[in-house]
């Protein structure tokens, strides 16, 4: 009794693995873009930021909606964006806040305006692509 | 570049089989092909630790792949050498039964499947989950772009959540594949974790071979394959599989140790555990209280296994305490006096165990805990020791990740919620390994 039990529990346990890896073959086989069109786009556009620093060692700032007083925003959408600009702008070391000589800033047309009323004459924005811009400190802090 | 992408990592692979193979003579068909999965994680953990000590000596100058190539070459001659002398009459490949043969088919099946389910999934998503290029392939890219600099991947301005104290087994062996390409291509950390991935389903196979039965291996393997989350997190190109590898491999290597005493075996366990460390810090943990298992598995004379497990660790060791002397602080360390405060809250203890259970307790692993008592068999005595051996390392790694839960600074349901699942992962190879060497395999059960 118990030697036909323990057969059929091997039967049983190798097809529905079997199952299993089948089942997954067939979710694999059409799965949909899960995010790289989205990197690739934003890998692009910073590919142009890297063109535009001077500087491809150190530290540059880094500025999105989280320093706009009152600009909405999703916090994960941020810090994904803040990450990727890191993994696009590597060996660059980018640090949130207007931190160094050269920054990198993500902000609408709308925000942007916003944000450099607090700093009238002091940075000069080059426009590089959409809501990505380059900030270039034009006096010592 | 796909198949260049592959190619690049065969000099690495080399060195890993020879080295395996001229310290551990064995022929039997069976251990060479243990011995070629073993070989594939070790040479990358080699070829990481090469690069990284150029790095140190002569960043962008000097070739790794050619160095790879002269050290290849050496363990080749020596190994033809040696073999020339050596009577191979005695091996032979095992003759299967049908039961057998239908088993090991199915295996294969599920294997060819499982080529095309990571195919599928990496082709959706090339760059990997988050943390693979806010981490991993950030790291790569710190180095390859800039070598002479390479530092400054440690340097404390890069963000928490980037890790900069994160060992560098992994973005180093996708650095000096892209030095060898000649250019940045997602083709080399697809390849480096596919190569991971496919050799844990092959330690698998062959290591159940070896200490049980080709039935046996055949059904683990396609319990591993099927296991919800194997094959995806191959995809995700973090450092995970890495880090399960070699795990896996010290912990296969140990068992085999309390079965032939051979001190070689706990030598090589010692390294791989090293090279967990190097991998991944969840891998420091398992170099912590991979040494306990060695009492287990020594009781009576201790002393000697200790140090050959110690001595096999010491180069991994000395290179991530080298490494560690560099990178600032984890964010583990920095959490000061609030560490104290943490391990006195009984409510935290409460809230990880009921977390880790919905992971640990799920149908999967209960029907084949169940399945395990039913099928146990009857193991002697040294098989015995190498099973409470791995279940000791199981059982002390969970402990450790518990631990770790309590201390964390970052807020615990989170850090629960992005990480248990990867962790529990970690342990299922083992997991597998060790129910397999509990449970009757099926030559006996249908015989």
């Amino acid at each position: 009794m118990l030697a036909n039990i323990k057969k059929s529990l091997v039967v049983l346990l190798l097809l529905i693995n079997v199952f299993f890896v089948g089942q997954d073959w067939v979710a694999s086989t059409n799965i949909a873009d899960r995010g790289a069109y989205a990197l690739d786009c934003w890998e692009a556009q910073m590919a142009l930021v890297r063109d535009s620093l001077p500087i491809k060692r150190g530290v540059v700032g880094y500025i999105s909606e989280q320093d706009v007083p009152g600009a909405e925003y999703g916090l994960w959408d941020i810090e994904t964006e803040f990450f990727l600009t890191q993994y696009a702008l590597a060996p660059l070391i980018v640090k949130k806040g207007i931190v160094a000589e050269w920054n990198v800033v993500v902000l609408s047309n709308k925000d942007l305006a916003i944000w450099a009323k607090t700093y009238t004459g002091q940075y000069k924005i080059i426009d590089v692509e959409g809501k990505v811009h380059v900030l270039h400190r034009l006096e010592a802090p | 570049m796909t198949i260049s992408s592959f190619f690049i990592f065969i000099p690495s692979i080399l060195l890993g089989i020879l080295t395996i193979h001229l310290v551990w003579p064995e022929r039997h068909p069976l251990t060479l092909l243990l011995k070629l999965s073993l070989g594939v994680g070790l040479g990358l953990g080699i070829s990481s630790i090469l690069y990284f000590l150029i790095l140190q000596v002569a960043p962008g100058r000097i070739s790794i792949m050619g160095i790879q190539i002269i050290l290849a070459t050496i363990l080749l001659i020596s190994t033809a050498i040696r073999e020339r002398n050596q009577k191979w009459n005695g091996v032979y490949l095992p003759r299967l039964s049908g039961l057998q043969w239908g088993l090991a088919c199915t295996a294969l099946i599920a294997f060819v499947i499982s080529t095309l389910i990571f195919a599928n999934i990496i082709i959706s998503r090339p760059q990997g989950e988050y943390d693979a290029w806010s981490i991993w392939n950030r790291a790569a890219r710190f180095i390859y772009r800039d070598p002479e600099n390479w530092q400054a991947t440690l340097s404390p301005d890069i963000a928490a959540l980037g890790h900069a104290d994160y060992p560098l087994l992994v973005p180093l062996n996708v650095a000096w594949g892209w030095e060898t390409l000649g250019g940045e291509t997602l083709k080399v950390p697809m390849a480096q974790s596919a190569l991971f991935t496919f050799a844990i389903i092959l330690l698998m196979f062959s290591s159940l071979a070896v200490t049980r039965t080709i039935g046996q291996a055949s059904l683990a393997s396609v319990v591993l394959m099927a296991s919800s989350g194997f094959i995806l997190n191959g995809t995700n190109l973090t450092a995970d599989i890495p880090l399960m590898f070699f795990i896996f491999a010290s912990v296969v290597l140990m068992y085999l140790f309390s079965l032939n005493r051979n001190s070689t075996l706990l030598v090589l366990s010692g390294f791989m555990a090293g090279l967990a460390g190097w991998t991944k810090n969840e891998g420091l943990l398992f170099m912590a209280i991979s040494p306990i298992a060695v009492i287990i598995v020594s009781p009576k004379k201790m002393s000697l296994p200790f140090l050959y497990y110690l001595a096999g660790m010491a180069i991994p060791l000395a290179i991530i305490l080298y490494f560690k002397s560099m990178t600032p602080p984890n964010d583990l360390i920095n959490s000061g006096n609030s560490l104290i405060e943490k391990v006195k809250d009984v409510s935290r203890y409460w809230v990880i165990l009921k977390s880790l259970s919905t992971v640990i307790l799920d149908a999967h692993v209960i029907v084949f805990t169940i399945y395990t008592v039913i099928m146990q068999s009857h193991p002697n005595h040294s098989s015995k020791q190498g099973i409470y051996t791995v279940a000791t390392l199981l059982i002390l790694q969970l402990l450790g990740y518990y631990a770790i839960y309590v201390i964390t600074p970052n807020d615990l349901a989170w850090q629960l919620v992005t990480t248990q699942n990867r962790l529990i992962m970690h342990i299922i190879p083992p997991g597998l390994f060790l129910c397999f060497n509990i449970a009757a395999d099926p030559e006996t059960i249908f015989s």
